[in-house]
């Protein structure tokens, strides 16, 4: 079994208006999903990330700082997942509850390497 | 995994609740604030509870919803180098007390006065009790009435203006105003029922959640017993008759059925006994309304075990009964109808000569509907095509335009 990294990339939650309903229903779809993970033993872990974005770059270490508004395309939240390949992580990634908000997951194989 | 089933509408109800607290103690100058404030609780709600729900949603949200206020706080606090001052300047031992069971009600009472209150725009009522008492969104206001994003945004932007500028106060009126105040939150609780009940929404679902909330939210007022009256009693048992049936009301392909036609099996008895037994409150007090008259015309067709064993006369009675109050074009098609399911075409003809079919306006394809069925009483086939066309030429919305088709073809 190798070890993949979802990332969930979309616009911030804030931003889509969704009602106290709507809320409600996606959360739970998402609980849904995690439990089905879980209950397999496929999630190693995960968590969601706050919208606020400090990057910090370049030689002089340049800070600048965004709110979910102003990014378009945000990390929202990973999970890391066991799976046999890349075909069968992207099974996973599948049911990633967010494709309607127009969110995308990238999957990235966690690298090994041997002693 | 634990097995956790949510309560249905959890989100929606608490947003309702929480919108009510928090503008009890910021003061409706702050009501946006407060509402981007809940949001925001929710947004990390639904994050957080992704891999744990909590014991109790309900506290978890209401406490969360606390810590959220206690943070607009400290940062109010820090902007303005100063404490806040409440309106109604509340301590913080009198903020705890706020989140308890009956403040919370009470707190929904004021805000469902607030969007009662005759300063705002009778439609801007509607939108606005439906965005800050029952938690729907913009999308789902304008989805559920059937009108533009935009329109509900200017409808919601000028009841909070319409607040503002006459700086209306978050509280439930006294007692002279009292009166006519609860009349109006009355007829606006009504007017959301309407929505969904009579409306030719497609979406089952987002019509029986319109009737839902209309029917929560009378039971809410009449928890409280100064705001008991007849009136109110006789209005929930109306939305209890009415929404018992709602599920034979339409059919699997989203067509309305009308009463002749529906499946009197799958009306929802509990309901029936449920507004029975505030029919017998309302008796308890003296006050009398056109929703007790609209109560009896309901419980009557509910007490029939056939469209043919209906008691028309009976109905013909309370329907005169309504038309002596309020004298309307409706009304009156409703008593030419019923002389048609009795025969006494005359009488019929008499009621439709005296009305004006373009004072109905959007409605007026009812008039030329009715005076076909009045035509087919008679057998006066073509004037009865002639008068479905003029229908058909009216209607605007599909469901009934398709129901009208129906009939044509059979008169054909």
């Amino acid at each position: 079994m190798k070890d993949f990294m979802l990332l969930f990339i979309s616009q911030s939650y804030s931003e889509l208006g969704l009602s106290p309903e709507e809320m409600q229903a996606r959360m739970g779809k998402w609980f849904a999903w995690n439990s089905k993970m879980t209950e397999q033993g496929i999630v190693k872990e995960g968590d969601a990330l706050q919208d606020n974005v400090r990057r910090v770059s370049g030689a002089n270490r340049t800070i600048t700082d965004r709110t979910g508004a102003e990014v378009k395309e945000l990390v929202g939240g990973y999970y890391v997942v066991s799976a046999k390949d890349l075909e069968e992580a992207t099974k996973i990634a599948e049911g990633y509850p967010d494709y309607d908000l127009g969110g995308t997951v990238e999957i990235r194989e966690v690298m090994v390497f041997d002693q | 995994m634990k097995e956790q089933k949510m309560i249905d509408h959890l989100f929606r109800h608490q947003y309702g609740k929480m919108v009510s607290i928090l503008t009890r103690i910021f003061g409706l100058n702050h009501l946006e604030m407060v509402e981007d404030a809940v949001q925001d609780t929710f947004i990390i709600a639904m994050q957080k509870w992704r891999n744990q729900m909590p014991d109790n949603p309900e506290a978890w949200l209401t406490h969360a919803a606390k810590n959220r206020l206690l943070d607009l706080l400290r940062k109010s606090n820090a902007e303005n180098n100063r404490a806040v001052k409440f309106d109604n300047g509340p301590s913080a031992i009198a903020i705890s007390q706020l989140f308890m069971d009956e403040e919370i009600e009470d707190s929904q009472l004021r805000m469902i006065f607030t969007a009662c209150h005759p300063a705002l725009d009778p439609r801007d009522q509607i939108a606005f009790a439906l965005k800050t008492i029952a938690g729907f969104s913009v999308n789902e206001i304008a989805s559920s009435l059937l009108l533009k994003k935009e329109t509900i945004k200017k409808r919601l932007s000028r009841a909070r203006k319409a607040i503002k500028e006459n700086n209306i106060s978050f509280k439930i009126p006294e007692k002279n105003e009292l009166l006519k105040r609860l009349e109006r939150v009355h007829e606006v609780l009504y007017l959301i029922f309407n929505e969904g009940f009579h409306s030719n929404h497609k979406k089952i679902l987002i019509r029986k959640d319109l009737c839902e909330e209309a029917l929560r939210l009378t039971q809410l007022v009449l928890k409280k017993e100064e705001l008991r009256n007849g009136a109110g009693y006789a209005l929930f048992g109306l939305m209890c008759f009415h929404f018992s049936r709602i599920d034979s009301k339409m059919s699997d392909n989203f067509e309305s059925i009308d009463l002749k036609n529906q499946d009197r099996s799958k009306w929802f008895f509990p309901l029936i006994e449920l507004g029975n037994s505030a029919m017998n409150k309302s008796l308890e007090y003296e006050d009398e309304s056109s929703y007790h008259i609209e109560a009896a015309i309901a419980a009557e067709h509910l007490k029939a075990k056939s469209f043919e064993t209906t008691d028309w006369n009976k109905i013909l009675e309370l329907y005169e009964l309504l038309f002596e109050m309020y004298g309307d074009n409706l009304t009156a098609l409703n008593i030419a109808m019923i002389f048609i399911q009795l025969n006494e075409n005359k009488n019929a003809r008499k009621i439709l000569d005296d009305i004006k079919p373009q004072e109905l306006e959007q409605r007026a394809y009812l008039y030329y509907g009715v005076e076909a069925e009045y035509f087919i009483n008679i057998n006066e086939k073509e004037k009865a095509i002639q008068c479905l066309e003029e229908a058909l030429y009216k209607v605007t919305n599909n469901s009934e335009k398709n129901y009208l088709l129906e009939k044509k073809k059979r008169v054909g």
